[in-house]
């Protein structure tokens, strides 16, 4: 069964797909850095009246809880926080952007967080997309 | 003078602009003598990004580092190379002594390799040596 895109329900199926990741357990071992979160920004056209913050609470390799929220401030507490509008979460989900190349291209836009580190975990951010890839997902402009 | 790292009017639209200017603010933060180096830098160094047309200029003026979006004036050195290539440069291992590129390191063996088929092209690096090092010791998260 396909989960909505964004949802509790795609945020709960997510975590299941990290924590199943081999690659993911082995490249994101090291992690010890806090959660990351990913908000996709409001478009009232497709419903979303307002930013939806997805909270990832990442840790040597795994995904120890993942909540849904309203508003970019329910996380501004995350260390990393990763904000891009629903068009380009959609390709992040269907495998057809790289992570790190996406931000170069400003289509994935890190407003919170230490870029040394995130480069330093290349590997375990294309796992995390590996992961989302592996969610059956719909969306709502489908 | 403590240095510093500015985004030209119109650089913060780049991506790619904005996130070199986080990744050597950082760094620098984060490691006195990579802010040593960064005081000590003058020249011009343009990076093009091959396979998503993008590219920048970044202008080093003993203290003060300003990001230009595109190529602005006569580099003394640019790096023309695939975004890959780009984000495998910021992982390239410096040697702890002088914190110059370590030759045995296995990221900068790679890097190495790639410059001699030709994926990894720069113009400008046997006159601007002492440029080239001390760029990558400021980019470098390795």
């Amino acid at each position: 069964m396909a989960h909505e895109f964004p949802s509790q329900e795609w945020t709960d199926a997510f975590k299941d797909a990290v924590n199943a990741n081999e690659d993911y357990r082995t490249h994101g071992k090291p992690w010890t850095f806090g959660a990351v979160a990913m908000v996709c920004e409001k478009d009232p056209s497709l419903g979303l009246d307002d930013d939806m913050a997805m909270y990832f609470d990442v840790h040597e390799g795994e995904c120890r809880g993942a909540t849904l929220s309203k508003g970019r401030a329910s996380v501004e507490h995350a260390p990393f926080v990763i904000v891009a509008p629903y068009a380009r979460w959609k390709e992040v989900i269907n495998g057809e952007v790289d992570p790190i190349k996406a931000m170069m291209e400003g289509k994935l836009k890190m407003t919170k967080g230490h870029l040394p580190t995130m480069l330093r975990f290349v590997e375990s951010s294309r796992a995390l997309v590996v992961s989302a890839t592996k969610v059956p997902t719909s969306f709502k402009d489908e | 003078m403590e240095p510093s790292v500015h985004l030209a009017p119109g650089a913060e639209r780049n991506g790619f602009a904005t996130m070199t200017a986080q990744l050597i603010r950082q760094n620098a933060d984060d490691h006195p003598a990579k802010k040593a180096t960064l005081a000590r830098m003058i020249g011009r160094v343009a990076l093009v990004v091959e396979d998503l047309g993008m590219s920048l200029t970044l202008v080093f003026e003993g203290g003060r580092l300003t990001v230009y979006d595109g190529i602005v004036g006569i580099p003394d050195l640019t790096v023309r190379a695939p975004s890959e290539w780009h984000m495998k440069m910021s992982l390239v291992e410096l040697e702890p002594r002088f914190g110059l590129p370590n030759p045995r390191g296995e990221v900068a063996r790679e890097v190495f390799e790639a410059g001699r088929r030709g994926e990894v092209k720069t113009y400008g690096a046997l006159a601007s040596l002492p440029l080239m090092l001390r760029l990558t010791k400021v980019m470098s998260v390795a």
